[in-house]
């Protein structure tokens, strides 16, 4: 006779608060889709968005200062690194709802707009916390396919329909490499869980060749995800196609919760066999910098621009993977939240000007644009100079905290291959702040009267933000120290 | 005060660049302000206690534990030198601010703004005792000048500014990495504990020495100078050649090698080589310039090389001159109100005859005479005529050089000699010899409004050569 067991799973639900509160808005949102009248779409979907990720970000904060704790039989680590990326996932979800308000063209599509923005935070939300390689898969699907909805979600614009068409056979490669990974650790170690594996490979039970492939494929996947060169070629696409909010949410969140899980995995299941990836990740970095920036150079486009920039930044945010201390793990804290809020500024004074113009935005498009609007052009003068890593804007401070770093281990090539990269970096970032004072465009008449009152308003607290966070960095490294504590010792 | 003397053109250039003030309330504020400016310097230079070391101190914790449990301090204080190249500062910029205003440049309240951000931030980096601070004030200070360079300076600014952007900023992103460096070995950011230390890493010092280098500009790092001083508008160029340069020296002097003080005496001869070689290549160049702002330039080339060699010459006991570095320092306020003074005349004959080529100069003297009596002064300071301040602190260089290497003094001399020979042609194509094809009896004489920039110059001039002890007992 055969005994049958089944075993249950302990339930923790605070551990899955934000995923709830998340999830459940969304469906709310897409139920009551059937009965809204248009004109109320964009309204009610915008509201229950932000009021969903305000919820969200309870759990998180309220479990800031617990000690870090596994649930869902080892499945989940709730800890603060994966609670402050939660929180930085919310906050750039709640920036995209205001950026998306008053964005033409998404009145008919309001409500999947912020009920695919509410899934694909969910998913990026279990990814921050997830212990296990199955449970990472999952969450980087679940906000992966989201994202590739919402790329297209204007669905009469052909970048966007390319772009995410490209992002769809290019992530699934990159998802394909991670699940071939996972599959392969697995059998190299039997397990999934993190921890577990790297007991495994304490006990040297690990089978080396499979589990070395395993890792290089894992780094591939995540490399992928990461906007990391050579695996990078869907960003600037991606990036130009979709609209501008997603844009923004995208290459903040994104970049946040793929670093997040690189850092995690990296560390916490190979961390005994750093020897291995560290220069794997170390060479992702250095040909991160000479794509991202060298590419960058050449773009007319404001967001393929970025978009490349992005893909430079990346080698800041691997430099620290690379160095994997407590001290990098804070520094790429910083650095992602500032990352973010820099980032998602920059992409909605694109969207104002886009929708003044009625059309994509170059570089010359904001020639003179200081003498028409100042806060906004004094704004991206902010957001330039921080991504470009100039003091006193946020960005310095983070490149000065990965570097030394960098240094602190001996990995000074790293912090040197920065050096040129944020030489080469100037070369793009202050061709808009020298658009924006050019003086052979002639002063208007009047300013141009006011509009766009709430994303202007975003755009200048995240500019505010980033000047502040880079002049008083203080408090937001000691919350960035508390993150990295919970993960590594040292 | 020293936090006074920041906040002052800080809170102006904030409230000149943004407010929509009408451009003569942005004039007379600005103006204002760079008065308020040396006025509060006046004051420092009175009240300094000789022989009391740093004073005017002001020391806050900023960033908290930035890296590797060094925290970053806001930490302001004046010793003799800091305070005179903030003084040399406030000079500059009210010069530069008075001559922008006369000059009507365009988009006024937003140049004013940036001329007193560049203020705030050069009086940051000259009187900073920690890195960061250091950092920030001259990286501020790189920002505001490729703005006024890039979008005020001439045909080819463009061109100019990039290249300026890229020079500058090889150099200081490496001092930063070196920053970081200090402060993963030192576990501080504070000048005072750092420099107690004593360290020596060839890789530190040089990133710290190639970013003042590039700025002072010591040979060969001087590529980007020609196009700068030549695309800028003529304050602009003014301030580069009389206080920005000096930021250069001021860097090697207080931070290059007192926190690396055996590499900076174990690589002793590369800054003497290089500097002996630009003070005679520059001057050898400068002589042979088509245009006034090109021999003022190379001639300021050749000026900071010789700070340099006072820097780095040795006196008795081996270690680092005092007669040198006294005279380099006294050498960098005295050649900062020269070529302040230099800059702004050329920029005044720009003005008159829309050009500053040699050829189509000349003849200034002809009904002019109280054009022709200021740039000869300049000149004679220019060049060092004895009893001159500049010629004391030439000669205390010298007297350093020599005490070391007599072959390295009498080399040096001859870069002095080469300067007069320069001066003297520069002044002689200005304003002797017939009238230019651009000078006509038409061409006005110097304005009561622009003797208002130039007489103040050369009269402190005149104090300094007059009472050089003065500045010499304060720098100690």
């Amino acid at each position: 006779m055969i005994a049958l067991t089944v075993t249950t799973v302990p339930v923790s639900w605070s551990a899955i608060a934000p995923e709830i509160v998340l999830l459940s808005c969304a469906c709310v949102l897409l139920t009551c889709a059937i009965f809204l009248p248009q004109r109320l779409a964009h309204p009610v979907g915008a509201a229950v968005a932000a009021g969903a990720f305000a919820g969200a970000m309870v759990a998180p904060i309220a479990q800031w200062h617990d000690a870090p704790r596994t649930a869902f039989d080892d499945t989940l680590r709730i800890d603060a690194f994966g609670n402050g990326a939660r929180l930085l996932i919310f906050a750039a979800g709640l920036l995209a709802v205001v950026v998306a308000w008053g964005m033409p063209h998404l009145a008919d599509r309001a409500v999947e707009y912020h009920a695919l923005l509410l899934a694909a935070a969910a998913g990026m939300s279990l990814l921050a916390v997830s212990n296990s390689l199955v449970i990472a898969f999952i969450a980087l699907e679940l906000f992966s396919i989201a994202l590739y909805v919402l790329v297209a979600i204007d669905v009469d614009a052909l970048p966007g329909l390319e772009g995410a068409l490209k992002y769809l056979v290019v992530g699934s490669v990159g998802a394909a490499f991670l699940l071939y990974g996972s599959a392969l650790v697995y059998g190299a170690t039997g397990q999934f869980e993190f921890d577990l594996i790297a007991q495994s490979i304490r006990h040297g039970d690990a089978h080396g060749g499979v589990l070395l492939l395993g890792i290089a494929m894992i780094i591939v996947g995540l490399g992928f995800k990461a906007n990391s060169a050579p695996f990078h070629m869907w960003t600037p696409d991606a990036y130009e196609g979709a609209p501008t909010p997603v844009t923004a949410f995208m290459s903040a969140a994104t970049k946040t919760v793929a670093l997040v899980l690189a850092f995690r995995v990296l560390v916490a299941a190979f961390g005994e066999d750093s020897a291995i990836w560290q220069d794997a990740i170390g060479a992702l970095a250095v040909a991160s910098f000479a794509v991202g920036n060298l590419a960058a150079l050449r773009q007319a486009n404001v967001k393929r621009m970025l978009a490349y920039s992005t893909i430079g930044h990346t080698g800041f945010l691997f430099t620290a993977v690379a160095v994997h201390t407590q001290a990098a793990a804070r520094a790429m804290f910083y650095y992602l939240a500032i990352y973010s809020l820099m980032n998602i500024g920059a992409f909605a004074l694109v969207a104002i000007r886009e929708r003044e113009l009625g059309r994509p935005v170059l570089i010359d498009d904001f020639r003179g644009y200081a003498y028409r609007r100042p806060l906004l052009a004094l704004s991206m003068v902010v957001f330039m100079l921080s991504l470009a890593g100039l003091p006193p804007m946020g960005g310095f401070i983070a490149k000065i905290t990965i570097w030394s770093s960098a240094v602190d281990v001996g990995q000074t090539y790293l912090a040197v291959v920065g050096v040129a990269a944020t030489l080469v970096g100037l070369g793009y970032y202050l061709k808009i702040p020298f658009a924006l004072v050019d003086r052979d465009v002639p002063i208007p008449e009047s300013p141009y009267r006011p509009a766009f009152a709430v994303t202007s308003a975003t755009v200048l607290a995240t500019a505010v933000a980033v000047m502040v966070l880079g002049i008083i960095p203080g408090p937001l490294l000691d919350l960035a120290q508390t993150a990295s504590a919970s993960l590594i010792g040292r | 005060m020293t936090v006074a003397l920041i906040a002052l053109p800080l809170v102006c250039a904030v409230l000149i660049g943004f407010l929509p003030l009408d451009r003569r309330v942005s004039a007379a504020l600005g103006l204002a302000a760079v008065l308020a400016e040396m006025v509060l310097a006046a004051v420092a230079i009175v009240t300094f206690n000789v022989g009391g070391g740093s004073q005017f101190v002001t020391d806050r914790v900023w960033i908290p534990n930035l890296i590797g449990g060094a925290d970053v301090h806001f930490h302001v204080a004046m010793d003799g030198l800091s305070m005179f190249m903030v003084a040399l500062t406030a000079v500059g910029v009210a010069s530069a601010v008075w001559t922008a205003i006369r000059a009507g440049r365009d988009r006024l309240s937003l140049y004013l703004g940036l001329l007193l951000l560049l203020e705030a931030s050069l009086v940051t980096l000259f009187t900073a005792r920690d890195l960061v601070l250091f950092y920030t004030g001259w990286e501020v200070m790189m920002i505001a000048l490729f703005v006024l360079m890039g979008v005020w300076g001439g045909e080819r600014r463009r061109f100019a500014t990039l290249q300026f952007i890229i020079y500058s900023l090889a150099g200081s992103l490496l001092m930063l990495v070196a920053i970081a460096g200090l402060a993963v070995e030192g576990h501080s950011f504070d000048l005072g504990v750092l420099a107690s230390q004593g360290r020596d890493s060839w890789w530190m010092f040089g990133a710290f020495a190639l970013a003042f280098c590039i700025k002072a500009p010591m040979f060969p790092l001087h590529g980007w100078l020609p196009d700068a001083y030549r695309q800028s508008t003529p304050e602009v160029t003014a301030l580069l050649s009389g206080v920005i340069s000096k930021a250069g020296a001021y860097g090697l002097i207080r931070f290059a090698v007192p926190l690396f003080p055996a590499t900076a005496y174990h690589w002793r001869w590369l800054f003497l080589g290089l500097g002996l070689a630009g003070l005679l290549y520059a001057s050898l160049v400068a002589f042979r310039q088509p245009d006034a702002r090109g021999v003022v330039a190379y001639s300021s080339v050749g000026q900071m090389n010789l700070i340099i060699i006072g820097i780095f010459v040795l006196g008795p006991g081996g270690v680092f001159s005092d007669n040198g570095l006294t005279g380099a320092t006294f050498q960098m306020v005295n050649h900062g109100i020269v070529s302040l003074a230099a800059f702004l005349l050329i920029g005044l004959v720009e003005l008159r005859t829309g050009t500053d080529a040699l050829k189509s100069l000349g003849g200034l003297a002809n009904r002019r005479p109280v054009a022709s009596t200021v740039f000869l002064l300049a000149a004679l300071f220019a060049l060092a005529v004895p009893g001159s301040s500049v010629f004391i602190s030439e000669l205390y260089i010298l007297i350093g050089a020599f005490g070391y290497q007599p072959l390295l003094g009498a080399a040096a001399s001859l870069g002095i000699v080469l300067a007069a020979m320069y001066m003297l042609r520069w002044y002689s194509a200005i304003a002797h010899e017939g009238d230019g094809e651009r000078v006509d009896a038409t061409t006005p004489d110097l304005r009561i409004s622009e003797l208002a920039v130039a007489v103040p110059l050369l009269l402190i001039l005149l104090v300094l050569s007059a009472w050089p002890f003065g500045v010499m007992e304060r720098i100690g």
